[in-house]
């Protein structure tokens, strides 16, 4: 009778939590379905058409100044609920990059998402022979580590693991990008050579095992010296925990060749003091899961196979110097790092064999390129870095809108904010609180070590912000090309550093070295860059506070780069000494040829290969290559505080002294700075006066600090910048902050409109479904963006690789243009004789100029005799 | 009851004696409590230093990570790409050595322990190794400081909330023995199994996600209230969901255990004869159900304050509220000593003084007690 009474309460709990439990967002089923022929590509997730599946938001004209929207309000929150508050419309956009095992629910969830590349999977192996010969390591042979490119099916991978949102990856160089994107032919046919085959894999690795003096077991397993062959394979559970099931999984694939896998499952701190710490030869790992970081949109990856294989990588650990590579190998690694070739058809030549025996060195078998989602509402435009993502675009903040409106509040949330301090010498460089910073700055970004260009979110170039003109001019023998028409550029024999050029800082005297007074029998230069700005940048550019940028503001970011790693400094700090000492390796001088207009000169030894992208503007940016800008007066008081040993720029020095780290927007900072605040304007302080009091005078010195107190009473912080959106204010214990649009900022909000979405092209290719070996087919590809034609211009090259049935690459060649977006490839009578019968595969990979990531898509057809 | 008779001088003698008697034993039980607690503290903070810093492994960990994170920001400089080889090793290697140097990672480890030992013993609570506080600051007094009126208001209405409304209830249901509601509690009981970041999980699809009535999560809204009427409103609706799945997670547990404890004393003989008496209830209950009890509910509710420190890590991360909890979370994850001992020490000394409280208190509330007594 009892029980019958609580027969009620139990059905209700049931029935609750049923209902409770259809609340719950559905879980993304795993796909099982293999893809279709036409879709199997590993591309996929990226050729598609990421955010912008709708029309453009072409905002009409507008005379609006600044920011498109009214306020941003950010905020911290969790990426496992981010796809629930936009749903709920708690926030717009959340623009933290997720892992790709979400991209089924954005889908789902009806919501726009932009992608970007969340770092690389790779196995690592040990490459050294051990210590203990009793032991065999299979990875000490380079033979055994190229079969295991044959043995893990990386598209299974993507889908098992990423939902089939992330890409296959094969090489150190970013998948689908600048680099692949130019030596597509040889890295597609590579892909196709090393694509999975696990008896291809099996029988390379029993042959190496064989001759290394190991024998298979009636088990079926390998035995050595009488034992089982047992890998110690370091799997790290921790992180995103994909490297878990991507490490049991090519440990099953091991155990089914008959390897006896010891699977140690190991986070981050606990893998590093074995696989970083110990010494290869010692033996107590041979494989490890390895991870590494996106390297953004570089254009310039050549470094990348010396520093991921070869044993004098910057990486400089065990692993990597125990690797005896092949000498050709070496060789061309480290001539492509150190630039030692003359012709981009010369460096070409050396990547595309490098890549082919990178696969052959696998010091590490790359696996997945993860993709990374940022999701927003279908009432938002965004615009966003293909490499980096949101967070990551220079131009992110200029393009940020709601589609069908002028202003607004957009709500925007990320994973963290004030993660440290925020100031511009060593302050917070994470990609969040970065994010913030650009968008109080002129649009300008760190790009290339200098300050003063917009990055172009689609290609990795730069385009001139502020600037009315530019001259490039190169010693002649370096391998550069121009891209674009907005500066000028000349190759010459010889550039000579002016003898007045500024080359380096006297702190006792508080003056700029110049070049006659360093080099006294002169230097050159590798690239001189000749930056004028337009005539009316100092009545038209205003800070945040409302004070005209000044020349002072200029200089006062030169002198920053070196006076705090000088020993005589008052503000001296050891740690900024090695940077330092790195750029001064290269850097050959700064001149002011111009105040008005301001034009001043660069000299430099470094260069990059893309002409746009070694001119160097200044710009008052941060001197340490972080995000925000400095007026000359935040330096001034900072330095006060400093010099008096009340707050650090850097975390070294603060805990050295047992002080804060100076932060600009909260913290015990504020009260510091603003005591010096007081006593810089009741002095009329002039920092740096040798040098400065040339270029600030007391008056202006008076309306600085006189601009910067009201701000900092008005705001509570002492943030400010020139960009389109201010901080207005800041709440560092709830994590959270107000952007608002800055109406006073000199450019229109449709400044880079033309940047508001990627021209991704799309491919589609149609043809016979047989032919006749030795008969001539032809086969039609159309390339479009959005239903229209993509322009012929606007193309680099539209080539097609020929496969037969086993993979292997018959034919390298370009399609013909034929008419706008029209191509053809024809196979000519020698070519289709040069194929077995039986199923063949051609595929047409488009190269687009506008964009860097390339398109592509494949037919398979059947040849018959 | 034994009669003593004495003389009116012997009275005073031994009054005299008696009185000085219990000053000594007072007095040396409060030195030698004093310190049996303080080396019990010296003892457990010496082993939380010993076992944050794995016995010295963790300076392995550290010297790798510190290695990576060093290597890996010059290898992604472009500006470093195009240095010398060589210089460019110098450069890693200058660095690791500086970073290593402000980690206190050239210091022999045995000095490190007796140094932050000491420092924490006398409350000097330093500089953290990695974290910085909200507003940027890197000591540890501020980081905890930051944090402990967030910890203190969610955890003090959930668990103040919880407890006394616990007792109320039970005391309640205590005499209504095997009524509806006291059923409804026993049967209801197994649902304290569900730990709190649970429910804070359901109740977070239910009333954000779903009926969108209240936030997901942080502390106040974004911006918050610029005045403080509203700035408290805003904060009472971002409380509500971690404080009620907290109370959620507990509250029949908690009820069930209490009346349990008090069912045991109401049917003491004692209650029972009061009851004969003609009692009225609320007597029964005040004198001779709820006096025997207190040393309990005391020790409960003594310890329940102290634990409020500790905050609650998962449902503070669930609800991203800006807690001590999570502070204590991310210092364990990167190894910050610093942060971990001086949330210890804090924690050991409000222990060690509530526990030494607790003795006078029993001895106050409870007449059988005598303090130091045998």
């Amino acid at each position: 009778m009892k029980f019958k009474q609580l027969y009620p309460i139990l059905s209700l709990l049931v029935a609750l939590s049923l209902a409770l439990a259809a609340c719950a967002p559905q879980q993304a089923a795993p796909t099982d379905e293999a893809p279709s022929a036409e879709t199997q590509e590993p591309s996929s997730a990226m050729t598609e058409e990421p955010a912008m599946t709708e029309e453009p938001a072409a905002m009409p004209k507008t005379d609006r100044h600044g920011g498109w929207l009214d306020e941003i309000d950010v905020s911290v929150v969790a990426g496992d609920s981010a796809i629930s508050q936009l749903q709920a419309g708690a926030i717009d956009l959340y623009s933290y990059g997720l892992a790709s095992d979400v991209y089924p629910a954005i889908k789902e969830a009806g919501l726009q998402y932009s992608q970007s590349y969340g770092g690389s999977y790779s196995i690592m192996f040990n490459p050294a022979v051990f210590e203990d010969a009793s032991r065999l390591n299979p990875f000490s042979n380079r033979k055994i580590r190229e079969a295991m490119n044959w043995l893990v099916d990386r598209d299974y991978l993507n889908q098992e693991i990423y939902a089939g949102g992330s890409l296959a990856k094969f090489f150190a160089i970013t998948t689908q990008l600048v680099e692949y994107t130019d030596l597509i032919d040889t890295v597609r046919a590579l892909e196709s050579k090393y694509a999975y085959n696990p008896e291809k894999a099996k029988e390379a690795i029993s042959a190496e095992m064989t001759a290394m003096g190991a024998e298979l077991g009636a088990d079926g397993k390998w035995q050595y010296n009488g034992a089982p062959v047992t890998l110690i394979f370091l799997i790290r559970p921790d992180g995103d925990g994909t490297r878990k099931p991507m490490g049991d999984y090519i440990a099953n694939q091991l155990e089914s060749i008959g390897f006896t896998v010891d699977r140690q499952y190991k986070t981050s701190s606990e893998a590093a003091p074995i696989w970083r710490g110990s010494k290869a030869s010692e033996g107590l790992w041979n494989m490890y899961t390895g991870g590494w970081l996106p390297s953004g949109l570089t254009r310039d990856e050549r470094s990348q196979i010396q520093q991921m294989y070869l044993n004098t990588s910057v990486q400089a650990v065990d692993p990597f110097i125990s690797n005896v590579s092949d000498p050709e190998f070496q060789k061309l690694g480290d001539d492509l790092a150190q630039g030692n070739f003359s012709t981009p058809e010369e460096r070409r030549s050396m990547m595309e064999r490098a890549l082919e025996l990178s696969l052959q060195d696998s010091l590490q078998v790359f696996l997945i390129e993860q993709v990374q989602y940022s999701p927003f509402n279908d009432n938002v435009a965004v615009t966003y870095d293909l490499a980096s993502g949101v967070e990551g675009a220079y131009v992110g903040p200029y393009n940020l809108r709601f589609k069908d409106q002028e202003g607004g509040v957009l709500k925007v949330g990320t994973t963290d904010l004030f993660t440290e301090p925020w100031n511009t010498v060593s302050g917070s460089n994470w990609v969040w609180d970065s994010n913030i910073m650009r968008s109080t700055t002129m649009g300008t970004g760190n790009i290339t070590g200098t300050a003063g260009l917009m990055g172009d979110p689609y290609t990795g170039l730069a385009w001139p912000q502020r600037i009315e003109s530019a001259e490039l001019t190169y010693r002649k023998g370096l391998p550069i090309k121009q891209n674009l028409d907005w500066l000028t550029v000349e190759a010459v024999d010889q550039i000579d550093v002016p003898e007045d050029a500024w080359v380096d800082w006297d702190a006792t005297e508080q003056r700029f070295i110049t070049a006659a007074e360093k080099f006294p029998e002169g230097t050159t230069a590798n690239i001189k860059s000749v930056v004028t700005y337009p005539a009316d940048l100092f009545e038209t550019v205003r800070w945040h506070d409302g004070s005209p940028v000044s020349v002072g503001d200029f200089v006062m970011s030169m002198i920053m780069g070196f006076d705090p790693a000088k020993p005589e400094s008052a503000t001296y700090d050891e740690s900024l000494v090695p940077g330092l000492e790195a750029v001064l390796a290269s850097f050959k001088g700064y001149r002011i040829v111009s105040t008005d207009p301001l034009t001043i000169e660069a000299y430099n030894d470094a260069y990059n290969a893309d002409a746009e992208l070694n001119i160097l503007p200044l710009w008052p940016l941060s001197p340490f290559g972080l995000s925000g800008e400095n007026s000359w007066q935040i330096f001034a008081i900072s330095n006060l505080a400093e010099a008096n040993q009340e707050l650090a720029y850097t975390s070294n020095k603060a805990d050295t002294l047992e002080v804060e780290q100076t932060s600009w927007v909260g913290g015990p900072s504020l009260e510091i700075l603003s005591k010096y605040l007081d006593q810089a304007a009741g002095e009329s302080y002039i920092p740096y006066e040798p040098t400065l009091g040339q270029y600030i005078s007391k008056e202006e010195a008076d309306l600085r600090y006189s601009n910067f107190k009201k701000w900092f009473d008005e705001h509570g912080h002492f943030w400010v910048g020139t960009g389109p959106y201010y901080l207005d204010r800041v709440f560092t214990t709830e994590k959270s902050l107000v952007l608002k649009q800055n109406a006073d900022f000199v450019d229109l909000a449709d400044r880079w409109a033309a940047f508001s979405e990627p021209k991704l092209a799309s491919v589609l290719l149609d043809g016979p479904g047989q032919l006749k070996v030795g008969e001539e087919a032809v086969f039609d590809a159309s390339v479009f963006f959005k239903d229209e034609p993509y322009s012929q211009s606007d193309i680099q090259g539209v080539k097609y690789i020929l496969y037969d049935a086993t993979g292997a690459v018959v034919q390298i060649g370009d399609a013909s243009f034929m008419s706008e977006g029209q191509y053809q490839v024809t196979l000519g009578a020698d070519v289709t004789s040069k194929l077995p019968t039986g199923s063949a595969r051609l595929e047409v990979a488009v190269v687009p100029l506008p964009v860097a990531v390339p398109a592509f898509t494949s037919l398979d057809f059947v040849a018959v005799p | 009851m034994a009669v003593v008779t004495r003389t009116p001088s012997e009275g005073v003698v031994l009054k005299k004696s008696t009185s000085s008697s219990t000053f000594t034993r007072v007095s040396r039980y409060v030195v030698v409590r004093l310190l049996t607690l303080f080396a019990t503290v010296v003892i457990g903070v010496y082993l939380t230093i010993m076992i944050a810093n794995m016995g010295g492994y963790v300076d392995q960990i550290m010297r790798n990570e510190v290695a990576d994170r060093i290597t890996q920001s010059i290898a992604a400089n472009p500006a470093m790409q195009q240095l010398d080889p060589n210089a460019r090793k110098k450069l890693i290697q200058d660095r690791i050595a500086a970073e290593e140097q402000r980690l206190g990672l050239d210091v022999p480890i045995a000095i490190r322990n007796f140094r932050y030992l000491s420092n924490a013993l006398t409350l000097r609570l330093g500089r953290a190794i990695n974290m910085t506080s909200d507003s940027g600051s890197k000591q540890v007094r501020l980081i905890i400081l930051e944090r402990l009126p967030a910890t203190l208001l969610l955890m003090g209405i959930s668990q103040l909330f919880l407890f006394f409304s616990s007792v109320f209830l039970a005391l309640n249901l205590s005499r209504r023995y095997g009524n509806f509601w006291d059923k409804l509690v026993v049967a209801l009981s197994p649902t304290s199994a569900v730990p709190a970041w649970f429910y804070g999980i359901f109740l977070i699809l239910i009333f954000a996600a779903v009926l969108k009535v209240l936030p997901f999560g942080g502390m106040v809204d974004s911006p918050p209230p610029s005045n403080s009427f509203d700035y408290a409103l805003n904060l009472l609706k971002h409380l509500t969901l971690p404080a009620l799945s907290l109370v959620l997670s507990s509250f029949f547990l908690s009820i069930y255990n209490y009346r349990t404890f008090f069912l045991i004393y109401s049917s003491e003989d004692y209650v029972e004869m009061a009851k004969a008496k003609g009692l009225a209830s609320r007597d029964v209950e005040r004198r001779y159900i709820l006096r025997p009890t207190l040393p309990n509910i005391i020790t409960n509710f003594a310890f329940l304050i102290i634990t409020l420190w500790t905050g609650a890590t998962i449902t503070e991360t669930v609800f991203l509220w800006p807690g001590l909890g999570r502070t204590l979370y991310h210092a364990i994850g990167l190894y910050d000593i610093p942060i971990i001992v001086g949330s210890t020490i804090i924690y050991a000394y409000l222990l060690a003084i509530t526990v030494f409280m607790l003795d006078f208190v029993y001895a106050l509330v409870d007449p059988r007690v005598k303090v130091g007594g045998r």
